[in-house]
C-alpha cells in the first residue's frame, strides 16, 4: 500500500462522514463546522493529487473565507430571529432515493468507463504552470472573473444598503 | 492507485450534497449542500488534471473556487435580506412563484 | 334657337351646381336665406331652360350620349339625356313646381334657423337635380341612379325635423318601403339587360317595335320593373309610407310627395310604355292594382282628421287613377292626369301649408271659419279642390275624364266602377275638408290671416295655371281622349253628388256624420285602422325580421359564443391544473433538475 493509497483511504471516510454530518446535523452551527472539516479533508485530497497550491487556496478561501461568512450569516439571522436556528430535513425518503439513484448511475457510468490505472509522473512545478497558464491561455476567463467579482461586489453593496 | 476511487469519492460527495440541497428546510443549509456538490466537482477536476497531466483542470478548479466564494457571499446576502423582509429563512415559506 | 341638348343639360346642371356650392361652402349654406336665393335662382334657370326646350321642341327625340363603364364589346352602359315630348312636359312640371315650392318655402320656413334653412335648400337643389336627371335619363341604369337619389332626398326631407321622433321614423319607413319596390326594379333592369344587352331606351324601343326583343321572361321583367313604380308611386300594397311622409315640412310634401317624386313611378311606366305594351298581363295587373289603390285610398281619406293626411291619401288615390289609365292602355290620359294633378295637388298642399302656418295645427277639427280670415288661401284651395273633384272647366275635369274613358274603352268594367265610386268619394272627402276648415262652425285658435306674399304668389300662380289649363282645354280640347259622350256627365254627376253630400253632412248638418259612421261602422272602423295594413307589416316585421334576428342572436350567443367559451373554459381548467406543478419552492424545482440529470446519465449510458 503506497502512501497515496493510505492517505486516500484515511481521508475518504473522514470526508464522507463529515459531509453526511453537514447535511444531517440538526444544529446549523455544527453543520458549518462539519463543512469546514469536509473542506479541509478535500484540501488533503488535493494534496494527494499533488495540487499543493490548490490545497492551500482551498484552506484559505473556503475554510477561512466561506466558513467565516456563513458563521456571520448564522449569527446575524439568529440574532434577528432571537432563537437558535434549528434545521430539519424534509422529504428525506424522496431526496434520498433521488440522490442514491444519481450516485448509482454515476458509479455505474464510472465503472463502465476506461480509466487510467496509474498516474503519469508529475510534469514539474504545477504552481508555476498554473501561474503561467492563467496569464496566457486563460487570460480572458481570468479577466471575466474579475468582472464577475465586480458584479458580486456591487450586488453585495446593493443588498447591504439601508432601506430608504 | 487509479483514477476510479477519486471519481467514486467525488460522486459520493456529490450525492450527499444533492441530498442536502433537496431536503434541507433552511436556506443556509441548502447553501451548504451546494458547497459540498461544488467540492465534489473540484475533486473531479483536480483528479482529471492529475491523470491527464494538464494544468488546465487545476485552473478550472481555481475558477470554481473563486466563483463559489462569490456565490456564497451573494447567496448569504440574499438570505439575510429575505430574512429581513419575510422574517424567515425556511425555504418552504419562500414560494412567491407558486402558481 | 339654342340646341335642345344644351338646354337639357343646363336644366340638369344648374340645380347640381347649386347643390355642390351649398354642400362644399359651409358659410354659404349657413347663411340660410342666401342659400335659398341661390337654390331658387338655379331652379328658376332650370325652369327657363325647360320652358324654352318645351316650346321649341324638335319633332325627333334628342339624345346625347357619353359612354360609361367601358367593356370589351363596346361600353356596357352610357350616360346621357333623352328629350322627347314626354320628358319635356314632365321637365316643365318638375322645374315649375320645384321653383314655386322653393319660393314658398322661404316664407313657410322663415322661423327655422339659418343653418337648417341652408340644409333644406341644399337638399332641395339636390332633389331638383335628381328629379330632372330622372326625367331626362336616357337609359335604365341612369334612371335607376336618379331614382335612388330622389329616394334619398325624400328620406332627407321627410326627416328634415329629425329631432322629432315621428319624422325620423317616417323617413326611415318611407326609405325602406320604397326600397322594397326598388329591389324589384333593379332586378328587373338587370334581367332586361341580360335579355336585350342594353339599357338604352331608344334601342330597347326599337327592339320592341322590331319584335327582336326575346319574349321569354319579359312578363316577369316588366312586373319587376313595375314593382319599382309600385314603391315610388305608393300603389297598394306599398302605399303605407306616403301618409307617414307627411311628417316632413308641407312644401316638401307638395313637391316630393304630391307633384313630382311619387309621380316618378307613373313616369317610369309611361317612359317605357312600348315595353309594357308587349306584356298585356302586366298592364292588366297595373290597371287593377291602380283602381283598387284609388278606391282604398279614397276610403282611407274619408276618416282622416289631419289635413295633410287627407291630401296624402288623395294623392295615393289619384296615382291609382294614373296607373289604372296606363294599365288600360290609355297612356296619354294617365300622363295627362299626372301633369294636371301635379299642378293642383301642389296647389292644395301649399294651400294646406298656408293654413297650417296660420293655425299651427294639422287637425281639421281645430280649424273653422278660415274662409273669412284667409280669403286668398280659401279661394285657391277651393280652386284646387274643385279641380281634384273634377269639376268643369278646371284641369282635373279633363284629365279625369280621359282616365275614366280610357279605362272604359280598355274594357275593364270593374276597375271603371271602382274609379267611378272613387270620383264620388274624392269629391266628398275633399269638400269635407273645405267645409270644415273654411266654412265650418269650429273655431281656430289665435288670429289666422293670409300668408305673406312670398307664399301667396306661388299659390296664385298654381291656381291660375290650374284654371288656365282647364279653360284652354275647354276651348281647344285637343289633349283629352275621345270618350263616349256619357262619361263626362257621369263623373260630373258623381262629383256634384259628393260635394252635395259633404255640404249636407258637414255644413248644413242635415245628415249627421255620426249617423254615417254608424251606417258604415265596419268599414269606418277598418278605415280608421288603415285596413290593418300597417299592423300587418308591423307584425310581419316583428314575426319575420325579429324572429330571424332572434334566431341569429341565439346561434351567436349559444353556438358561436358557446364554442369560444368552451375553448376558453377548457384552457382555463387545464391551465389551473398545470398551475399546480408550480409550487414556488426552489427545492421542488431541484427535484426536476435532479431527475433531468438522471435522465441524461441514463441516456448517455444506453446510447
Amino acid at each position: 500500500m503506497t502512501l497515496e493509497a493510505a492517505g486516500f483511504w484515511g481521508l475518504a471516510p473522514v470526508l464522507l462522514a463529515s459531509s453526511l454530518a453537514v447535511v444531517l446535523s440538526k444544529n446549523l452551527f455544527h453543520s458549518v463546522l462539519y463543512l469546514a472539516l469536509a473542506l479541509v479533508a478535500t484540501a488533503g485530497v488535493f494534496l494527494l493529487l499533488q495540487a499543493e497550491f490548490l490545497a492551500a487556496v482551498q484552506v484559505l478561501l473556503y475554510a477561512g473565507g466561506v466558513i467565516t461568512i456563513v458563521v456571520f450569516a448564522i449569527v446575524v439571522t439568529e440574532r434577528l430571529v432571537g432563537e437558535r436556528l434549528a434545521q430539519t430535513n424534509r422529504g428525506v425518503i424522496n431526496g434520498g432515493l433521488i440522490s442514491l439513484a444519481v450516485l448509482i448511475w454515476i458509479v455505474v457510468f464510472i465503472a463502465g468507463a476506461q480509466l487510467p490505472r496509474t498516474a503519469p509522473p508529475p510534469p514539474g512545478d504545477l504552481t508555476q504552470a498554473i501561474g503561467r497558464d492563467l496569464l496566457t491561455r486563460f487570460v480572458l476567463p481570468f479577466e471575466l472573473l474579475a468582472v464577475l467579482f465586480l458584479a458580486g461586489l456591487l450586488g453585495a453593496l446593493f443588498f447591504a444598503r439601508k432601506e430608504e | 492507485m487509479g483514477l476510479q476511487p477519486y471519481l467514486i469519492l467525488a460522486a459520493c460527495l456529490f450525492a450527499i450534497g444533492l441530498f442536502g440541497v433537496l431536503t434541507r428546510r433552511n436556506a443556509i443549509g441548502i447553501l451548504l449542500g451546494i458547497e459540498l456538490m461544488l467540492n465534489a466537482v473540484n475533486i473531479n477536476l483536480v483528479a482529471f488534471a492529475r491523470y491527464a497531466a494538464d494544468p488546465a483542470g487545476l485552473i478550472f478548479t481555481l475558477f470554481t473556487i473563486s466563483i463559489t466564494v462569490a456565490e456564497v457571499a451573494l447567496g448569504l446576502a440574499i438570505v439575510i435580506l429575505i430574512f429581513r423582509v419575510r422574517l424567515t429563512v425556511e425555504a418552504d415559506h419562500l414560494d412567491l412563484l407558486k402558481g | 334657337m339654342i340646341n335642345a341638348g344644351t338646354l337639357a343639360l343646363a336644366a340638369l346642371g344648374l340645380p347640381f351646381g347649386s347643390f355642390v356650392l351649398l354642400a362644399v361652402i359651409p358659410p354659404l349654406r349657413r347663411a340660410g336665406r342666401a342659400a335659398g336665393a341661390l337654390s331658387i335662382a338655379a331652379t328658376g334657370g332650370s325652369l327657363l331652360a325647360s320652358l324654352i326646350l318645351w316650346r321649341g321642341l324638335p319633332g325627333q327625340p334628342v339624345e346625347l350620349q357619353w359612354s360609361w363603364l367601358p367593356a370589351e364589346s363596346g361600353p356596357m352602359a352610357s350616360v346621357g339625356v333623352l328629350v322627347d315630348p314626354l320628358a319635356a312636359k314632365m321637365l316643365v312640371l318638375v322645374a315649375l313646381v320645384s321653383f314655386l315650392v322653393q319660393l314658398y318655402s322661404l316664407g313657410y320656413l322663415e322661423q327655422e334657423t339659418a343653418p337648417a334653412l341652408g340644409r333644406y335648400f341644399a337638399y332641395h337643389s339636390l332633389f331638383a337635380f335628381s328629379m330632372i336627371g330622372l326625367v331626362l335619363a336616357s337609359n335604365f341604369l341612369q334612371m335607376f341612379i336618379f331614382w335612388e337619389l330622389v329616394g334619398l332626398c325624400s328620406y332627407l326631407l321627410i326627416g328634415f325635423w329629425y329631432d322629432k321622433p315621428e319624422a325620423a321614423r317616417a323617413a326611415v319607413k318611407a326609405f325602406w318601403v320604397t326600397k322594397a319596390g326598388d329591389l324589384g326594379f333593379i332586378i328587373g333592369i338587370v334581367l332586361l339587360w341580360g335579355q336585350a344587352g342594353t339599357f338604352n331606351f331608344i334601342e330597347l324601343f326599337a327592339m320592341a317595335s322590331g319584335k327582336t326583343l326575346p319574349a321569354a321572361g319579359l312578363g316577369l321583367i316588366m312586373f319587376l320593373i313595375y314593382l319599382g313604380a309600385v314603391g315610388k308611386s305608393a300603389q297598394f300594397p306599398l302605399h303605407v309610407w306616403l301618409p307617414d311622409a307627411m311628417e316632413g315640412p308641407t312644401p316638401v310634401s307638395a313637391l316630393i310627395h304630391a307633384a313630382t317624386m311619387v309621380a316618378a313611378g307613373v313616369y317610369l311606366v309611361s317612359r317605357v310604355y312600348p315595353l309594357f305594351l308587349l306584356t298585356p298581363d302586366v298592364l292588366a295587373l297595373i290597371a287593377w292594382v291602380g283602381a283598387f289603390t284609388a278606391l282604398l285610398a279614397a276610403t282611407l281619406g274619408l276618416v282622416q282628421a289631419d289635413i295633410k293626411r287627407v291630401l296624402a291619401y288623395s294623392t295615393v288615390s289619384q296615382l291609382g287613377y294614373m296607373m289604372a289609365a296606363l294599365g288600360a292602355g290609355a297612356a296619354a290620359a294617365g300622363f295627362f292626369h299626372l301633369l294636371t294633378h301635379g299642378l293642383f295637388k301642389a296647389l292644395l298642399f301649399l294651400g294646406a301649408g298656408a293654413v297650417i302656418h296660420a293655425v299651427g295645427t294639422n287637425d281639421i277639427w281645430q280649424m273653422g271659419r278660415l274662409g273669412r280670415a284667409m280669403p286668398q288661401t280659401a279661394i285657391v284651395f277651393l280652386v284646387g279642390t274643385l279641380a281634384l273633384a273634377g269639376i268643369w272647366p278646371l284641369a282635373g275635369f279633363f284629365s279625369k275624364d280621359a282616365v275614366l274613358a280610357g279605362v272604359w274603352e280598355g274594357g275593364l268594367t270593374v276597375p271603371f266602377l271602382m274609379l267611378a265610386v272613387t270620383v264620388f268619394l274624392t269629391a266628398f272627402y275633399m269638400f269635407r275638408v273645405v267645409f270644415v276648415v273654411f266654412f265650418g262652425s269650429g273655431h281656430a285658435e289665435g288670429h289666422p290671416h293670409d300668408a305673406p306674399l312670398v307664399m301667396t304668389v306661388p299659390l296664385w300662380i298654381l291656381a291660375i295655371l290650374t284654371v288656365g289649363a282647364g279653360i284652354r282645354l275647354a276651348v281647344g280640347g285637343d289633349e283629352g281622349a275621345h270618350s263616349p259622350g256619357w262619361v263626362p256627365w257621369l263623373s260630373s254627376a258623381l262629383a256634384v253628388a259628393g260635394i252635395a253630400g259633404a255640404w249636407l253632412t258637414y255644413q248644413r248638418g242635415t245628415v249627421s256624420a255620426d249617423a254615417l259612421v254608424r251606417a258604415f261602422r265596419p268599414l269606418y272602423f277598418a278605415a280608421v285602422k288603415k285596413f290593418w295594413l300597417d299592423d300587418l307589416y308591423g307584425a310581419i316585421y316583428r314575426g319575420v325580421f325579429l324572429g330571424v334576428s332572434w334566431g341569429v342572436g341565439w346561434v351567436d350567443r349559444y353556438l358561436v359564443d358557446g364554442v369560444v367559451n368552451l375553448a376558453s373554459a377548457w384552457t382555463l381548467r387545464w391551465g389551473d391544473r398545470l398551475r399546480q406543478i408550480q409550487t414556488g419552492r426552489a427545492q421542488d424545482y431541484l427535484y426536476g433538475v435532479a431527475l433531468g440529470l438522471l435522465l441524461v446519465i441514463v441516456w448517455s449510458y444506453w446510447r
